[in-house]
């Protein structure tokens, strides 16, 4: 790979002579820019070493590091740092505390187990770096300091090359007009030599605008000790006198940490501000986008502050003290495990800026559960808060509130009703402080850039618990709202009491010889071998006796299925409720209350649909039967649901997880697919061969032979259009007209199908239409008829309660 | 008259039976002298070597190797 070495250690200025601005880059469609950048900058494919010699374990690695010598104090050191940019640190060192604290602003983290961490350097994580105001040479200094080894020259090379480049310019927002500002002069008369930047700024003069860079770190998070006193140290900061600026200059050489220094910039107008931003990038000096709310005079402040009861917990502050580091806000991604108070945190932000806010959620659900938040832990006018969904389009009165809506009303671009649209007139024409993105992982590249470009705002803060996707566009969020500002430990949390300790298990049970033969003969990766493997009778006595012995702990479990079909036989086969996608709005709340408040109701079954907006506190184990193939987030999702426990904090308190395998099938691999995640998180899964006293008990279901061959019979007729796993997303068309015949079954399909037939031939329909007005009139015929309709519908009832009954 | 014939015994798991029975189903009865329970077999001594290939070639075919790198998950 000679181009993207030669780039990498190239320093910034040679860069620019080598023509990454040529015109014809101007022309690249955004995704291409991205992918583009991504190779310009990308550490890995460095030289690959080849493997010294092989032994069992060898293949697992890529290359090993035989070359670089160790420090003769290498054992008082915590960490190795890869030539590949990763770093691998010991959790038992005494310095670890130390270096984690340096790491986690430099590195990605990628890996926490319970005595080695791994993290990873990248560009993000450089550019979040120097956003937070670490140097290059600091970066490099301590890195060396803590490392076993000595660095190499490819690492050095990156660090600098990426520091140097990024973070330097800042796009700014002052009175509502964008500046670019840096503390270099140099780096903006690069920029300005630029044609395209140059053509788009606005003011004419030559030189650049000068003032005093504001003190980094005097922003007090609300709800903090520091909150108290802030803004006095505010306007000291602002008061206090410049320096002459070759003093400045020479204690910035000693010390490029010193954050008394000058700031430069120049205006652009805000209407080519998108465009500044991708010519930027694109020349290899990617701005970053803060927002100065303080000195915000034309946005109107929203009185929001949050209520004395609200204390908000170390990890929340860590993380907002990074957004908002220099009291300004910055943009990027907050990840904290579910049920750690990632809504807080939104809320504190919101409270921080004291602007305009919008929250962009996935559900109306969770729109509700915002806006209950808001008034829950903050002192904010209820009026204020607006909800923007299907069924309420409310804006709010003032000149400042709070708007809360879903991601697919911004992006619909259905025909919106008169209403919606007088609504997104207003949430486009109005310049919005925060932009609040809920559960950020999960919006395509593409609709989140629709967002942006319908709402103005200042800053963006996006919050999710699991950054990862299993298409590998989650990069495309470190251009869209930011770099990753903060990453919790999960076992630093559940170690706290933060969230529920929980013991990973997955369980193996072998399947029976009928239901493998079945599950042989059809097709490889079809719903119906799913279908086999999850209704596993061995799965489900393994099921049946876990529910047992919890229950009898006093445990209140959820099991998850995600096949709908397996749902039903499980729960009716076990007399437990059961909620699913179908599952009427006012049967499911019936449902969940009697989960949380009755005693006798302590198990429910939940298809996919209860992975994310469910809130179950009660909920203490949790058993999964059926997945979404190698799904890594719906595992941690899943997990999410038993980590807000409430009983989390008695003594010795433990949740459990039990994911339910099938022996020999595909579930296997995916399994340890899924769990990827969470064992990176530091989450150990016990793997469970056999339950201690399954065997003895036969009170179980489908204990006789003659039990579990009736079962794999209704299996195997259950038509492939009720095995297949269900679709929850407004998908329910797609499929239905590609089945044809098959679709008459479904009780909601029949009628479709029916009117379909008819439409399909409009002779018979006339002469149908004809005849039966006079069949009216023949009672003979009637009768026929509806003798035919009756046979027809107890039938179709039948096969129903077939299908259902069990 | 009464025929002998030389057999292994093989114990194996429940499910790697049923995939041997397959194997035997699709090959005209060739390789398996007697199903004796859920856990044994009892297989031509001549045919073992090739029966344990075709088995290693079959779970290869038809279980996903969990050590493998995984390129294209997708979701949504």
């Amino acid at each position: 790979m000679p181009p993207k070495r030669k780039a990498a250690a190239q320093t910034a200025a040679e860069a620019d002579a080598e023509g990454w601005d040529s015109d014809d880059m101007g022309a690249l469609s955004d995704q291409e820019m991205y992918d583009d950048l991504k190779k310009n900058f990308s550490i890995a494919d460095k030289k690959r070493r080849t493997i010294q010699r092989a032994d069992a374990a060898s293949f697992i690695f890529k290359h090993d590091n035989l070359d670089q010598p160790l420090k003769p104090d290498a054992a008082s050191r915590p960490l190795w740092v890869n030539d590949d940019g990763k770093i691998i640190m010991e959790s038992f060192n005494p310095l670890f505390e130390e270096a984690q604290d340096f790491l986690i602003n430099i590195a990605e983290p990628v890996s926490r187990v319970s005595r080695m961490h791994e993290y990873t350097l990248t560009l993000h994580s450089l550019f979040a770096a120097v956003s937070v105001g670490h140097s290059s040479k600091e970066i490099i200094d301590r890195l060396e300091r803590y490392s076993k080894v000595t660095l190499g020259s490819n690492v050095v090379a990156f660090i600098k090359k990426a520091t140097s480049s990024f973070g330097k310019a800042k796009i700014v927002l002052k009175k509502t007009l964008s500046y670019i500002e840096s503390d270099d002069p140099a780096i903006l008369q690069r920029l300005l030599r630029d044609p395209t930047v140059a053509s788009c700024r606005a003011d004419n003069t030559d030189g650049l605008i000068q003032e005093a860079a504001p003190k980094i770190g005097v922003m007090a998070i609300p709800g903090t000790k520091m909150a108290a006193g802030a803004t006095q140290i505010a306007q000291t900061a602002a008061a206090e006198p410049q320096a002459p600026v070759d003093m400045i200059a020479s204690l910035r050489e000693e010390d490029d940490d010193e954050d008394v220094a000058k700031v430069h910039s120049f205006q652009i107008r805000s209407e080519s501000r998108e465009e500044v931003i991708k010519r930027c990038q694109q020349i290899g000096l990617p701005l970053t986008e803060e927002y100065d709310f303080n000195n915000d005079e034309v946005n109107a402040n929203l009185d929001i502050d949050l209520k004395p009861h609200a204390q908000i917990r170390y990890y929340q502050e860590k993380a907002l003290s990074k957004m908002f580091s220099n009291s300004r806000a910055r943009s990027g991604i907050i990840v904290l495990p579910c049920g750690a108070g990632k809504t807080l945190v939104g809320i504190t932000a919101a409270c921080g800026v004291k602007k305009s806010v919008i929250v962009l959620c996935t559900s109306a659900m969770s729109v509700v559960q915002w806006r209950s938040e808001f008034i829950k832990w903050s002192n904010i006018n209820p009026d204020d808060i607006a909800c923007f969904t299907a069924e309420s389009k409310a804006v709010f009165k003032g000149n400042a509130g709070i708007l809360i809506t879903t991601y697919a009303m911004i992006t619909s671009v259905r025909n919106r009703s008169y209403d919606s649209e007088k609504a997104m007139d207003f949430i486009r024409s109005r310049e919005w402080g925060l932009l609040i993105a809920d559960e950020v992982h999960v919006v395509p590249a593409k609709m989140f850039k629709q967002v942006t470009y319908a709402v103005a705002s200042h800053a963006k803060l996006g919050l999710t618990a699991t950054l990862l996707r299993e298409d590998d566009k989650i990069g495309d969020l470190n251009f869209l709202v930011g770099p990753k500002l903060y990453e919790a430990n999960w076992q630093e949390l559940s170690e706290q009491g933060h969230i529920a300790k929980v013991q990973c298990a997955e369980v193996w049970c072998q399947m029976t010889p009928e239901f493998y033969t079945e599950w042989l003969r059809s097709p490889p990766s079809s719903p119906k071998n799913d279908i086999i493997s999850s209704l596993n009778p061995n799965k489900f006595q393994a099921c049946q006796f876990l529910i047992d012995y919890h229950e009898k702990r006093g445990d209140k479990i959820i099991v998850f299925s995600d096949n709908v079909f397996a749902l039903q036989k499980y729960a009716l086969k076990l007399h437990k409720a059961y909620i699913y996608g179908g599952t009427p709005q006012n049967e499911r709340m019936r449902i969940l209350e009697n989960f949380q408040h009755n005693p006798e109701v302590n198990t429910i079954f939940l298809s996919k649909i209860g992975d994310t907006s469910l809130d179950l506190p009660e909920a203490t184990c949790l058993i999964q039967v059926s997945a979404h193939y190698g799904s890594r987030r719906q595992e941690a999702q899943r997990l999410g649901r038993i980590l807000r426990a409430k009983r989390r904090n008695d003594e010795g308190f433990n949740a459990f997880f039990y994911s339910l395998v099938s022996k020999d099938t595909d579930e296997m691999a995916y399994a340890s697919r899924r769990q990827a995640f969470l064992v990176d998180q530091g989450y150990a899964f016990k793997v469970i061969t056999r339950l201690e006293g399954l065997n003895q008990r036969t009170d179980l279901a489908f204990h006789t032979p003659q039990e579990r061959r009736e079962l794999l019979m209704e299996i195997c007729l259950a038509k492939d259009a009720d095995v297949e796993k269900e679709k929850i997303e407004g998908d329910a068309f797609g499929s239905r007209f590609a089945n044809g015949g098959r679709a008459k079954k479904g009780a909601g399909a029949r009628r479709t199908a029916g009117t379909l037939s008819e439409l399909s031939g409009g002779q018979q329909m006339s002469y149908i239409e004809y005849n039966k007005s006079r069949n009216s009139e023949i009672k003979g015929k009637g009768v026929k008829n509806a003798f035919l309709r009756k046979l027809n519908s107890s039938t179709a009832n039948a096969k129903k309660k077939a299908a259902g009954g069990g | 008259m009464v025929k002998a014939v030389r057999g292994v015994m093989v114990k194996c798991d429940a499910s790697i039976k049923a995939m041997l029975i397959d194997i035997d189903n699709k090959n005209h009865n060739d390789f398996i002298i007697e199903d004796l329970d859920e856990e044994h077999l009892l297989v031509k001594e001549g045919k073992i070597m090739a029966l344990k290939n075709r088995l290693a070639q079959m779970m290869k075919e038809r279980l996903k190797d969990p050590t493998e790198e995984i390129e294209s998950g997708k979701e949504n």
